[in-house]
């Protein structure tokens, strides 16, 4: 069990020259077939055996579901609805606002991550992954998308990643800055290109479009309203204190889907007579008060986090408080909650499928309706394929994640 | 508003010495900066929050009070007490000409069910799958990694539905269900296990029982004293159980019919006896326990790497087995650390059974939507529910509080 | 229990109880050993010291297989240190090892982090081992701590109870890495005291430590790394005044 090396050795190691880490010897000879499988699923008596019965049931379920992907399931009703299941009820002939929304998100992506990467550090096993990742990623495409229009649409979107990773890698260090602009300049910019110019109003808005957008809207606004709350929570002031820790715990308190309720039935009560909020309005205020109360939380931990030391010293060089709070606090604070911000975000991503249950045609909805006519009885279909649409989501960023807590190293559990 | 008086001290200090050399008092300096003054700010400022927060609620209040008159209804709470009419398919006693305060409660009592049932399940599986994620065996640990990474990754409410509608659905009716050897039975309509039925002598074995665990007590207590004396391993379970299980079979034959088996069987196109399970309920069980369990699997994992390397290298060097190193030095260590991320996901797994109103099943969140539709008081009943489930979010993360209290006893010396 | 004595030496009458011939280790791509050869013999102690990175710290950890070597070949006390685990366990049996970072259990006072092994591995009746477990804490000074925690000791003692720790498994062998490292000043002395007693009574010990004075107290020989490789052993007059390495020059003179 000592044979795998902890990545903060490596980087230790690595610390300790300046330079990049250069092949010195060759590693250790890389152990034979038999010896690997040897040591790895055979070590001892009960690790064969284990090995034996995972193995026998793994490979029966893995191959039933194969045979089921491949020769049973109808995956023509995922084709059939593709728009649907993307945008919903968006007017076809406005479709190029979307376009242009994904190619700025797609161009901002390509760019952060040409910005942050360092080396590229491809090992063969890697590649080989990613490859047939690739493959296989064409192939369904290939299997969904018919008619060259739309493949020049997606093929731009690669080609838009492309070029912006290679500017990125190129611009590096200097383009930290216009980058983490252009992400805060993006989320109005989309509302803009979305609903400007004679756009289209929100409640048209459906399909995954709509669960990203609500994910977005909500995760942003709640930040600026969760951080004056765990301010407030930190307060000396006890009646500011006492109001936020009740804040917090009541919308924490419930579920998503109450407070959801909430918005629809209550909400138009509370507000003053003759002023109509869309549903979709108040699903976002919803949500982005639901997601505030846990981004508190998570700054409240981000603010325990910073030392006392760093207050004092603040107060000594004669900062105010709100400069004190705004430029020494804050900073160190948010940069040590990033981990836990991207896993509420993904949480609060794959929560706005709870729309669907009241009434919104968001991705999980088309899912469910989608089976009628000559494709009922394909639920399972379609719930994969929604299921799917939330996964690569869910997980690029979760890996994202990863990546940036070994690069930040934020270690903090 | 911090605290501090920040840059207020030296222009403070600075009216100190001013005054002091014009000869003045130093109560005169207080007075005249009363409104730059911290505690007056303070205060002044409270007072002023807490206006806005009560003319704020009022105004809502108002509102809703005009809204709610508008449409026909009230405020009040008198409704609780009416006939419901709500059909409940399952849970505790009731019926629809009950109120609908009968109802909430039986709506409650099913998510208590739910989520009680499901923590237990989510844990073991989470214990299992987390585990596993350390084996040294690659395709435990691989196929634990796939699990865990697919099930976080997914909402769990589309997890839910496909569960139910898509799995359940997908088997056969009850009279070409599936069983287990006989004894336990799958179907669409839902699931049948064996149940220990509670027959006449069931007090007396009781006591039976009780003697046997008082028994097999002090046979641990006598393998863990001569393990002191001589040094030679206990084997206390090996001793104590065997005696429990003795005595209780000796009390079982004499007694008689104290605890029978209910083993279901199939009756027609109905369950008959045992344990059953409606549909609805198996699948948001079976569809929370899954979701659950792979974060609790993640979190078992990583208290587990969370304790210190060298804790275990220590171990490794005073000559402790694998098996003896986790159960003495990491397991107690990681036990601890895991503690309140476990309570968050037993919070989640709460919460996260108001999903139920997507497969039928008659908890709180789905009663108390039908009971909004047909009472229409949606502010009476969305404030009880949230104080339904705060109450039960309260509930547990005091009895984790007291969990984490007598852990973290041992070896806080600060 | 499967040994495989030394060759060339009768087993039993064997005076070398640390044998290192040609050790290597990798992390990844990065080189931490680049063949160290070197004995110790019974009753020796030895010193390693070097600047930081430079192997000292792997070295000493392959030796009780917290590290695995990745070619060469370990001796102790005439059993070959290979991948078999009655091997293994039988050379962690011999010795002992004192951390940088204590390492003491949080969750157990002071007598039961002393007892756990003697009672878990070894055996040994509660009542004898607690009996053994308080002589050793009177040899390292702090007999009245044991039934506290070690949160509410001092670095230092912490440190002292972590060397009873280890001597409770009776071994023939002590490893020290960086004993004194993690310690506020004043309590150095204290923890180098109960070093410096045990070398006298006669332990076969491998001690890295920036200890100057206590290496050239206590210590046989001085083995001094850099870089993955054993630069150079010497006794320590010859080494503090007269380094032959230029590299060994440089570290002194950066220490001194």
């Amino acid at each position: 069990m000592m044979d795998r090396v902890p990545t903060e050795l490596e980087r230790v190691a690595a610390m300790l020259k300046e330079e990049p880490v250069v092949e010195f010897a060759p590693r250790r000879e890389p152990v034979a077939p038999s010896g690997w499988i040897r040591q790895n699923l055979f070590s001892g008596w009960f690790s064969g055996i284990l090995t034996i019965l995972v193995g026998a049931v793994v490979g029966y379920l893995g191959f039933g579901l194969l045979k089921w992907a491949f020769l049973t399931a109808d995956w023509t009703v995922i084709k059939a609805n593709l728009r649907l299941y993307m945008v919903g009820r968006f007017p076809p002939d406005e479709l190029w606002r979307v376009w242009a929304c994904v190619y700025l998100v797609t161009a901002l992506a390509g760019l952060s991550w040409g910005v942050t990467r360092k080396r590229l550090a491809w090992t063969v096993r890697k590649a080989a992954t990613r490859g047939a990742l690739a493959v296989l990623a064409l192939a369904s495409l290939a299997y969904l998308l018919d008619g060259v229009r739309i493949w020049v649409l997606v093929g731009a979107v690669v080609v838009i990643y492309a070029a912006a990773v290679m500017a990125g890698r190129l611009g590096a260090r200097r383009l930290h800055i216009p980058v983490i602009v252009g992400w805060v300049l993006a989320f109005p910019l989309i509302i803009l290109l979305l609903r400007g110019f004679g756009g289209v109003p929100p409640e048209r808005w459906g399909g995954f479009l709509l669960n990203v957008v609500v994910a977005v809207v909500g995760i942003v606004l709640s930040f600026p309203i969760g951080i004056v709350l765990a301010l407030g929570r930190r307060s000396s002031l006890p009646v500011i204190r006492v109001s936020c820790i009740g804040i917090i715990e009541f919308v924490r308190g419930a579920p998503l889907y109450t407070w959801l309720l909430f918005g629809l039935f209550v909400l138009p009560f509370l507000l003053p007579a003759g002023v109509v909020l869309p549903n979709i309005v108040r699903a976002m205020i919803v949500v982005t008060v639901f997601s505030s109360a846990y981004v508190a939380e998570i700054v409240r931990g981000g603010l325990q986090g910073v030392h006392l030391g760093q207050y004092e010293a603040a107060r000594a060089i004669g900062l105010s408080t709100t400069k004190m709070m705004a430029f020494i606090v804050l900073p160190q604070a948010l940069r040590s909650t990033i981990p836990a911000m991207i896993s509420h975000f993904i949480s609060l991503f794959k929560d706005t499928s709870l729309l669907a249950v009241i009434g919104f045609i968001e991705a999980l909805r088309i899912a469910r309706i989608a089976p009628q006519g000559q494709f009922s009885g394909d639920l399972r279909e379609t719930l994969i394929f929604a299921g799917l649409l939330f996964w690569m989501v869910a997980f690029a960023m979760s890996r994202w994640s990863q990546r940036l807590e070994r690069r930040l190293g934020v270690g903090e559990r | 508003m911090w605290t501090g008086p920040g840059s207020l001290g030296p222009r403070l200090a600075h009216g100190l010495r001013f005054t002091e050399m014009a000869g003045s008092s130093v109560a005169e300096v207080q007075r005249a900066a009363i409104w730059r003054n911290v505690r007056f700010l303070r205060v002044v400022g409270q007072l002023v929050f807490a206006v806005v927060v009560v003319w704020a609620f009022r105004e809502l209040y108002l509102n809703l009070e005009y809204g709610v008159r508008r449409v026909g209804t009230d405020l009040s709470f008198d409704f609780l007490q009416t006939r419901s009419g709500i059909p409940i398919k399952e849970g505790i006693a009731y019926d629809p000409n009950q109120s609908y305060l009968r109802a909430y409660v039986v709506a409650v009592a099913n998510t208590v069910r739910v989520a009680g049932i499901g923590v237990v399940l989510a844990m073991l599986l989470g214990l299992v799958i987390g585990v596993a994620r350390l084996s040294p065996n690659w395709l435990v640990r691989k196929i634990a990694q796939v699990y865990v990474e697919v099930i976080r990754n997914t909402p769990v409410l589309i997890q839910i539905i496909f569960w139910y509608f898509g799995i359940l659905f997908a088997l056969p009716l009850i009279e070409g269900g599936l069983s287990l050897g006989g004894v336990a039975f799958l179907s669409q309509r839902g699931a049948a296990i064996p149940w220990p039925h509670i027959g006449e002598g069931a007090g007396a074995w009781g006591l039976w029982l009780l003697g046997g665990l008082v028994l097999a007590g002090a046979v641990w207590w006598w393998r863990t004293k001569v393990n002191e004396r001589t040094g030679r391993p206990h084997h206390r379970v090996l001793w104590s159980l065997p005696v429990l299980v003795a005595v209780a079979a000796v009390g079982y034959a004499i007694v008689g019919d104290a605890v029978r088996l209910d083993v279901p069987e199939v009756a027609g196109r109905l369950y008959r006896g045992g344990f059953q399970l409606s549909g609805e309920f198996t699948g948001i069980l079976v569809g929370l326990v899954i979701y659950t369990a792979a974060f609790i699997a993640e979190i078992v994992r990583g208290s587990i790497l969370a304790v210190d390397r060298g804790q275990k290298e220590a171990a490794q060097a005073l000559g402790l087995s694998p098996a003896q190193q986790l159960r003495f030095v990491v397991l107690p260590q990681a036990f601890r650390i895991a503690v309140p991320p476990l309570n968050s996901q037993f919070l989640n797994l709460t919460k996260n059974s108001s999903l139920a109103v997507a497969v039928a099943y008659p908890e709180l969140s789905s009663v108390s939507s039908t009971m909004i539709n047909q009472a229409g008081r949606p502010f009476q009943i969305t404030m009880l529910v949230m104080a339904t489930y705060l109450t039960m979010s309260l509930t547990i993360s005091f009895v984790m509080n007291v969990v984490n209290r007598v852990v973290t006893r041992k070896g806080e010396g600060r | 229990m499967a040994t495989q004595p030394v060759a060339g030496l009768a087993s039993g009458a064997n005076d070398a109880m640390i044998v290192a011939e040609g050790v290597e280790k990798w992390f990844g791509r990065f080189q931490a050993l680049k063949g160290v050869t070197t004995t110790v013999r019974r009753g020796e102690v030895v010193v390693v010291v070097g600047p930081s990175g430079s192997g000292k710290s792997t070295f000493i950890r392959t030796i009780n297989r917290l590290e695995r070597h990745d070619a060469g070949r370990i001796v102790v006390d005439g059993i070959e240190l290979t991948d078999d685990l009655r091997n293994i366990e039988a050379i962690r049996s011999e010795i002992g090892m004192v951390f940088q970072s204590f390492n003491l259990f949080p969750h157990l006072t002071v007598i039961q982090n002393i007892t756990l092994a003697p009672r878990m591995v070894r055996g040994r009746p509660k009542a004898d081992a607690e009996e053994k477990a308080m002589q050793l804490l009177e040899r390292v000074g702090i007999p009245e701590q044991a039934h506290k925690y070690p949160a509410q000791l001092s670095g230092g003692q912490q440190q002292r109870v972590a060397i009873a720790r280890a001597l409770a498994m009776e071994p023939r062998i002590m490893l020290f890495d960086e004993p004194t490292s993690a310690l506020d000043p004043e309590m150095i002395k204290e923890v180098l005291d109960v070093m410096k007693e045990l070398a006298g009574s006669g332990m076969t010990m491998v001690v890295i430590t920036h200890e100057i004075g206590f290496a050239k107290e206590a210590a046989d020989r001085i083995l001094f790394f850099d870089d993955g490789l054993l630069l150079e052993e010497a006794t320590p007059d010859r080494f503090f005044t007269e380094p032959q390495h230029d590299r060994a020059k440089l570290f002194l003179s950066q220490i001194l």
